[in-house]
């Protein structure tokens, strides 16, 4: 959705809002809005959920496709925020259910921010491999190419591997010694392992864990019924919903403190129009996670899994490889490396504008936070 | 494989152009005083010219025997220490040094041979395979090698010059306005003033002596294009030692929503831990990574300001997350003080800040700490104006006890006292609200002929509190029943303020008019106490007939007694009533004194002949010393102290 559409989304709100107070029909208007909001949902969820699963860009679950998915957060908290805020009396919103309503979507606000920081530290994790992916690149890129090169390819691979298959349940900073980089006859000697591993959970308290967060988002969390599904309960309900699936998205994808579990039912309501496509998603990526977890991985970034089917295949090229090589052999070699390449490129390209976005929406959480609370803070009787 | 054209000579013209340049090339090679870099040159155009020759020998490529035996010479320089556990740079420099010799002739062998086109020359290629083998085999050597270093050294350089942060940190000021009943404030109340002098503490995160041979790594493997693995393995060291030092700073990793609902006791420990660590981790090692970073990888352009991000995103990351946390916060009255601190850490940091994140890279970083700053700046004028509210809407249902300094005098006065040390900074903040507090706090000294230091935002800001504060006073006096009472409470907690001014950094804020003009509000209670409680009780001692010598006997007698059921009521009560200050109960007993006892001596002077024990219940003597009683908070009855008198 273009910036145009979303600010006349807006302004149609606002105008609503000046005109109708003391009008006749101001809540069918209301419904109007709340119908247009949940078309537009659709829509973008819609065209999220029919990216490619497998392509050069923009595939699911790629980095663009994140990227998309938060720009797509964004304008819905946006506007969201807007259908419940906008020219709203504090009373409105503080009068049950939303009494209780409004509490718990803070909660999970907050939640969500923590999710965003432990994702932004993932994001350095992936960074991380992606820099050894390119070691791995220049190695077998190199002509002439030789054991020495294969062997210095194959040791940026190892680490990557191990890199990628961090068990996000022990990743504490002890642990480093058994999973850094072999370096063969000297292993014995602990010192030496220290510095290449990074650790995933440094900036995260110890027992914090990314799916119980999710699963305790998703408490309470119930689509209003009956008459209060047309009316503010609505769109608290969207809001908290899609904060809950983009962070469950995010932990998903990239890598994150303890995940288990993570393919935790959402409760999405699937009998209202606007969350099939939400649903679809939720379906996808949780067969892909069922399939995946139990081998232990980096999340199911699309860039990651490309880029540990291609480390795996290489490694297994440079275990084998003696010099010269073989000819056919090298051409598919050389197509896979091509590859990796590429991904490195689309992550090189990506990963930082996507932590920057994931930085936008915790300030777009934080300040979500701080509008509800003055609106309530207002509307709280004085004392 | 490359097919190019061969440039090799075949002439024997041509090989004898190359045997004249080689034999200059050594000729210059031996000469003394030659720089590093032309010396280089030199012998890797040895090594060129000297492999045109061999090829040239063997134009049926059994020759390369010259570059071939020094390949296999340096084989075994760099082979040997594959097989043994001992790393080369804790054998001694010599081995190093020659190591380091061998790499840079491995380089050079491979140069040479690349520099040559490729023909079919099977032997040449064979060659070339195997010196990249070699440098392979030694880079990844030298990675070991250099994390081994890193590793090692990074133990010895543990901050012992640091003092420990809670040695520093003081006593946190942990109550509410709610909760407060002690002295203690004062102490408690001290600024959070960690070290001033951490401020540019550069150390050695490597010991010096270390720093040429990391150096020397970096340039083999920069040279034979491992820069790569140089960096990942240099940030992968520092970045967990700067980790480690922040663990070592106790910095409980909490995540926001424990933030959000922690008590304000630990919340204010926490606090106080994080301005630390940010002076430490910003000052000091930092700062100390970078010039690390600028000694080791100075020479490698972009590189250097890629490993410093690198190194120090996520823990300053860390840092800011828990800024914004608090910034975030609810803003309570108590959180000033230590939210003051950590505006003002960041704010002396700043200039640090962006120097350390200067490039594009790391803008980022500068920008989320801008932020921040902008986040508690905002956070500390909500405090400032929730402390404002706090005081003027304390609230309390029953009268304050002896009428004696109340909890929020001594609160808001002591906390205020803490400003001073903040004044810079509160100036700034509240700037842009202070033309409202001005106009509201309509003493002189905010007009235009005042001082600078009484016309500040921050002095307009302090009387416009205390003057909440009178308000609120005179309210909590309303509670007491005793108009007496009310002058009592008024006039102590006034005196405390003023006090509290005098004695204080506050001074030049308030200034003298303030002073003056509250010294007469509390003296104006003191006469008005003197007035409702004596002026009733003299004018019972006063000549009815101003014309006659003497009173009647029994008249006197009716005066003597109705005095002394006065007094003795007004002694009763005022026993129990409080004047914590000396001096200034001193002062009103004085007072009291020459008015009440003149008058009494007058009375009885003036009647002696009716002056004896029966009808006089308290000589004097007695009034003069019972007056000493009253406003110790001790409530005494006269019963006894007449009875103590007489035996």
């Amino acid at each position: 959705m273009t910036g145009t559409d979303q600010s006349s989304f807006l302004g149609r709100i606002s105008i609503r809002r000046n005109q109708v107070n003391a009008m006749e029909g101001y809540h069918e208007q209301e419904i109007e809005d709340l119908e247009l909001f949940q078309r537009q949902l659709s829509d973008r969820f819609t065209e999220l959920l029919s990216a490619p699963d497998d392509a050069p860009t923009e595939a699911f679950l790629s980095i663009s496709w994140i990227r998309k998915l938060l720009d797509v957060f964004l304008c819905c908290e946006t506007e969201c925020k807007a259908i419940l805020l906008m020219e709203r009396d504090a009373a409105q919103i503080s009068k049950p259910p939303l009494d209780r309503l409004i509490p718990e979507l803070l909660e999970r606000v907050v939640k969500a921010m923590d999710i965003c920081n432990a994702v932004t530290n993932g994001v350095e994790l992936v960074r991380h491999c992606q820099k050894l992916a390119e070691i791995a690149v220049s190695a077998l890129e190199q002509k002439p190419f030789g054991e020495g090169q294969a062997r210095r390819a194959k040791k940026a691979l190892v680490s990557l591997m191990s890199a990628m298959h961090v068990d996000d349940k022990e990743s504490s900073v002890q642990k480093t010694a058994e999973r850094s980089w072999s370096f063969g006859r000297r292993s014995g000697n602990k010192d030496r392992h220290h510095g290449h591993y990074r650790s995933l959970s440094w900036q995260v308290a110890k027992h914090w864990s990314a799916s119980k967060q999710i699963h305790a988002m998703t408490m309470n969390l119930a689509a209003p019924r009956g008459p209060e599904a047309s009316c503010l309960p609505a769109p608290v309900y969207i809001l908290s919903l899609i904060i809950v699936f983009v962070m469950w998205v995010l932990i998903a994808a990239i890598p994150c403190q303890e995940r288990s579990g993570l393919t935790t039912h959402l409760p999405i309501n699937k009998h209202v129009n606007w969350t099939h496509s939400l649903a679809g998603i939720h379906d996808k990526i949780g067969e892909e996670w069922k399939k995946k977890e139990k081998k232990g991985m980096a999340g199911l970034l699309y860039e990651m899994q490309k880029m540990e089917k291609l480390g795996q295949s290489l490694i297994e090229f440079t275990d084998s490889y003696q010099f010269p090589g073989e000819k056919e052999k090298s051409d598919e070699v050389a197509a896979q490396v091509a590859e990796l390449a590429e991904v490195c490129r689309r992550m090189d390209e990506g990963l930082v504008p996507l932590q920057m976005l994931i930085r936008e929406a915790f300030h777009r959480l934080v300040r979500n936070r701080t509008e509800f609370l003055d609106v309530l803070e207002q509307g709280a009787p004085v004392v | 494989m490359d097919e190019c054209q061969s440039a090799i000579p075949a002439h024997d013209g041509d090989l004898h152009v190359v045997a004249a340049a080689h034999h200059i090339v050594k000729a210059l090679g031996t000469t003394k005083n030659l720089s590093d870099d032309l010396r280089k040159i030199l012998i890797d155009l040895d090594a060129h010219l000297s492999l045109i020759t061999s090829n040239i020998d063997s134009k049926g490529g059994k020759g390369f025997v010259e570059v071939e035996e020094r390949l296999k010479r340096v084989e075994r320089k760099i082979v040997i220490w594959e097989s043994d556990r001992i790393m080369i740079w804790d054998s001694g420099p010599k081995e190093a040094s020659d190591y380091l010799e061998a790499v840079d002739e491995v380089q050079t062998l491979i140069d040479s041979l690349r520099g040559l086109s490729m023909n079919e020359n099977q032997k040449q290629k064979e060659l070339l395979h195997r010196a990249s083998s070699l440098l392979q085999m030694a880079m990844s050597r030298l990675e070991e090698e250099l994390i081994h270093m890193l590793v090692k050294h990074k133990q010895q350089s543990e901050p012992t010059y640091i003092p420990s942060p809670s040695s520093q940190r003081n006593v946190v000021y942990n109550e509410s306005v709610v909760s407060l009943d002690n002295e203690s404030v004062k102490e408690a109340l001290s600024k959070n003033s960690c070290t001033d002098e951490c401020g540019e503490y550069i150390v050695d995160l490597v010991p010096e002596h270390v720093i040429p041979d990391i150096k020397s790594i970096a340039k083999v493997m920069f040279a034979s294009d491992y820069g790569q693995e140089f960096c990942e393995a240099f940030i992968g060291v520092r970045k967990e030692a700067l980790e480690q030092h922040f663990d070592i700073l106790e910095n409980g990793k909490l995540s926001i929503e424990d933030l959000l609902k922690m008590e304000w006791c630990s919340l204010s420990t926490e606090m106080n831990k994080w301005t630390w660590s940010m002076k430490i981790i910003v000052g000091v090692y930092l700062m100390s990574e970078k010039r690390l970073c600028d000694q080791v990888l100075g020479k490698f352009g972009s590189v250097n300001s890629f490993c410093f991000l690198e190194i120090a995103k996520t823990t300053i990351l860390c840092l800011l997350n828990f800024g914004e946390a608090i910034a975030m916060g609810p803003q309570e009255p108590e959180k000033l003080l230590r939210l003051l601190d950590m505006y003002e850490t960041l704010a002396d940091l700043v200039i640090d800040i962006d120097a350390l994140f200067s490039e594009d890279g790391g803008s980022f970083v500068r920008l989320e700490f801008h932020k921040l700053l902008e986040g508690l700046a905002d956070s500390v004028k909500a405090a400032f104006n929730a402390f404002g509210v706090a005081v003027s809407s304390n609230g309390s249902l029953y009268p304050f006890p002896g009428g004696g300094v109340h909890p929020l005098s001594k609160y808001v006065m002591n906390y205020i006292s803490m400003f001073p040390e903040y004044c810079s900074t509160l100036n700034l903040l509240l700037e842009d609200q202070h033309s409202d507090v001005a106009s509201l706090v309509s003493e002189p000294q905010c007009g235009p002929t005042a001082s600078l230091s009484t016309s500040c935002p921050m002095a307009c800001h302090l009387r416009s509190i205390t003057s909440s504060l009178e308000s609120n006073l005179h309210k909590k006096s309303k509670l007491h029943k005793d108009e007496a009472l009310q002058h009592i409470f008024l006039m102590n907690n006034l005196h405390y303020m003023v006090q509290k001014v005098k004695g204080s950094e506050l001074r030049p804020f308030f200034g003298d008019e303030w002073i003056r003009k509250h010294n007469a509000k509390f003296q104006q209670h003191e006469m008005n106490y003197e007035r409702v409680t004596w002026s009733s009780v003299v004018l019972l001692l006063k000549d009815d007939n101003p014309g006659s010598s003497s009173l009647s006997k029994s008249a006197f007698k009716e005066k003597c007694k109705g005095f002394s059921v006065a007094f003795e009521e007004v002694y009763k009560n005022q026993t129990s009533w409080c004047i914590p200050d000396p001096q200034l109960r001193e002062d009103l007993r004085i007072s009291t004194s020459l008015k009440v006892v003149h008058a009494y001596r007058t009375f009885l002077g003036r009647n002696p002949a009716h002056v004896d024990d029966k009808c006089i219940k308290h000589t004097v003597e007695d009034v003069e010393k019972l007056l000493l009683d009253l406003f110790e908070g001790s409530p005494r009855s006269l019963r006894n102290s007449r009875r103590m008198m007489k035996t």
